[in-house]
């Protein structure tokens, strides 16, 4: 190798090293003047997709969900408190770091997105499911479950830090429902605890595949 | 010293001894320990630098194999996450026994337990764009005599990336300097991460393999490539001899066992991906050419010339607590001896080898795989000395493996031959039997 290539070589090195990359294109999760939507496209959108919707049902659509729920999920993983399998796996790190204002920031950034198109289902299939109509609708009062709308709106398009469910994952769904019903993982959802103590596997199932087929667009 | 300086340092000591280049695995440590302030945690690097667990690279917490996310931080340039110490550790104990072992020195250890190999990592965020994974190994068993303990260069991977993006579009583009073609590859069925026997005892693996699989720690190469919008992969490369100033990368291969290149030599590769509900798919393909002088201590004369095309595929769906993987791999190669006479008959051979791999782990703890292998080649009596003067090597190896914590591995594997060398029976003329090098291999693997 001759010289010239090797200093050549020696300045790319340095320069490639030493670069500053620009802000709006970081994925530093330990900076917070990173502009949020730099976070949200750089680093969520390995997951939760660039426009917000996520393609794995491992990980939830954030696109219009409430400002309020993802500001208090991001808090309960950056304190740990919220502790379910991939909430853990995933999470805990990646909001270690993450300042209030960072939470804020990137629970606006996703509440203002389109909300997900939310009517097929991973085969592709459009969903049409009564019985889970009928659970979300009018809940299961033999049983003492109460109708969903209660809670997360008329047209499941959330309310404050009641979680928007239209057009997110049936086998998010269906995970999350398990986690309030078995464990304590999520405790600022214990008022899922008793809401999911009479749900079977198969109403589960139901209530989440009509959830992941509705309209996203009604409000 | 920083890494910048100390990396010019090296770049522009064109007569810097041997020292100076064999402590570059120090030299780093140092630079990096300089570069952070924070404190080790007892989990590998880049699980402390992003904070997440294996599981979110790693498909089914199976090491090496990497998930959609595990893809994106390796093509990202390992910088998702904040500044940590860098350092991790791997030890492989391991016992290999085989069905009928003879003075072979491959078998020199059969039956024993042995502490094999350990690595340390270098692996983790330098700047927001530019991050490294850099592995020495420390084989118990290396050196000309094979039972001297050896730090060597292992897996190096150092990569700039930027990306651009947007809800609409995606662009991630890098450039990586490494030591072996397909170690900057993104999915497991790339030659440089397909298999995973951490042993040179026992057998393991044909006599014969294309020489993509045999340049590690041998070569430098520099590589650019882009990911567009998660569906489409392209990568450039062109490798030469780890020597002079590259040959930090080389460290631990002595000069004549070290492959000579002529030249730069180019490697391409082309990947479509698509990822749907919990599933994700590959289709790809890579090419090498590779021009290597027969004499490892001669860099003159003739070379040999090697045409390595490639197809290969992935599929996985990852969704707890299942995980399913298989890989599809087929080489063909063909040999090109031009000028160079007396180390083959034929003017060119050609050797294909194809393997299949598909996985299954439960709760990303219980885990079972199964791999097809089946090399095949042209017959040529001074190329191949075996009594049939064939590289024809076909088999099964089923595995069962357990992680109790995500950074322990139990496995147990079984290479099954069907042939060996040609043959399925009496394959070296002195009445050995394929099915005689029959391998059961035993492994724990911590990583810390």
């Amino acid at each position: 190798m001759n010289r010239f290539t090797v200093k050549v070589l020696s300045f790319s090195a340095i320069l490639a090293i030493s670069a500053c990359s620009s802000p709006e294109r970081s994925r530093d999760l330990n900076d917070a003047s990173i502009p949020v939507k730099a976070t949200a496209l750089q680093v969520c959108s390995n997951c939760h997709g660039g426009n917000g919707v996520s393609i794995s049902p491992n990980f939830p659509n954030l696109a219009a969900q409430t400002q309020p729920y993802i500001a208090k999920q991001l808090t309960a993983f950056r304190s740990h408190a919220r502790s379910d399998p991939e909430g853990y796996e995933y999470m805990w790190g990646l909001s270690s770091h993450l300042t209030d204002a960072q939470i804020n920031g990137l629970a606006s950034y996703y509440s203002q997105l389109p909300p997900p198109a939310g009517s097929q289902d991973n085969s592709g299939k459009l969903k049409t499911d009564k019985e889970g109509q009928r659970i979300f609708e009018e809940g299961i009062p033999a049983s003492g479950v109460p109708a969903c709308t209660a809670c997360h709106g008329a047209h499941a398009e959330g309310n404050d830090q009641f979680p928007r469910l239209a057009g997110q994952h049936a086998g998010y769904l269906v995970k999350q429902l398990k986690v309030f019903q078995l464990t304590d993982q999520r405790p600022d959802g214990v008022a899922m605890k008793a809401v999911t103590h009479n749900l079977t596997p198969e109403n589960m199932l139901s209530v989440a595949a009509y959830l992941e087929a509705m309209s996203s667009t009604a409000k | 010293m920083n890494l910048n300086v100390y990396f010019s340092f090296v770049m522009n000591n064109k007569a810097g001894g041997k020292a100076i280049r064999a402590s570059w695995i120090t030299m780093l440590i140092i630079g990096f320990s300089i570069l952070t302030s924070q404190s080790a945690q007892a989990i590998p690097a880049y699980a402390r630098q992003t904070g997440q667990n294996c599981l979110a690279c790693h498909a089914g917490g199976q090491f090496p194999e990497l998930t959609p996310y595990g893809r994106l931080f390796k093509l990202t340039a390992y910088t998702l996450g904040s500044r940590t110490i860098p350092i991790s550790a791997i030890g492989v104990v391991s016992l290999s026994k085989s069905l009928h072992p003879d003075s072979d020195p491959a078998f020199v250890k059969d039956s024993n337990l042995i502490f094999q190999t350990g690595s340390v990592f270098l692996g983790g965020k330098i700047s927001d764009n530019v991050g490294i994974f850099a592995q020495a190994t420390y084989n118990n068993y290396s050196g000309d005599s094979g039972y001297q303990g050896v730090w060597g260069s292992d897996n190096f991977d150092m990569r700039y990336a930027d990306r651009y993006i947007s809800p609409s579009n995606d662009i991630i583009f890098g450039a990586s300097l490494n030591n072996n073609p397909s170690v900057t590859d993104v999915w497991n069925s790339a030659p440089a991460w397909i298999i995973y026997a951490p042993t040179q005892f026992g057998v393991t693996r044909p006599d014969a393999s294309p020489v993509v699989d045999n340049l590690g720690a041998q070569v430098a190469g520099v590589n650019v490539y882009a990911m567009w919008n998660n569906l489409l992969y392209a990568e450039l490369g062109g490798y030469k001899t780890a020597n002079g100033v590259f040959s930090f990368l080389s460290q631990g291969t002595s000069n004549i066992n070290q492959t000579k290149l002529s030249g730069i030599n180019p490697y391409v590769r082309v990947a479509l991906t698509h990822e749907w509900g919990a599933h994700n798919i590959m289709v790809g393909m890579f090419g090498l050419n590779a021009h290597i002088f027969p004499d490892n201590t001669v860099q003159s004369g003739p070379t040999i010339q090697y045409r390595d095309r490639g197809v290969d595929a992935q599929y996985q769906y990852l969704l707890d607590p299942h995980t399913v993987s298989a890989q599809f791999s087929y080489v063909r190669e063909t040999i090109n001896n031009g000028a160079i006479t007396g180390i083959a008959s034929n003017a060119s051979n050609t050797l294909n080898a194809l393997r299949i791999k598909g996985t299954y782990i439960y709760q990303a703890k219980y885990g079972t795989s199964v791999s097809y292998f089946n090399t095949t080649g042209t017959s040529d009596p001074t190329l191949y000395s075996s009594a049939n003067a064939s590289p024809d090597t076909r088999g099964w190896t089923p595995e069962i493996f357990y992680t109790p914590l995500q950074n322990i591995r139990i496995g147990l594997q079984y290479y099954a031959y069907q042939k060996f060398d040609g043959a399925s029976t009496n394959y070296d003329g002195n009445g050995r039997n394929a099915k005689d090098n029959n391998t059961a291999f035993l492994y724990v693997w911590g990583a810390y």
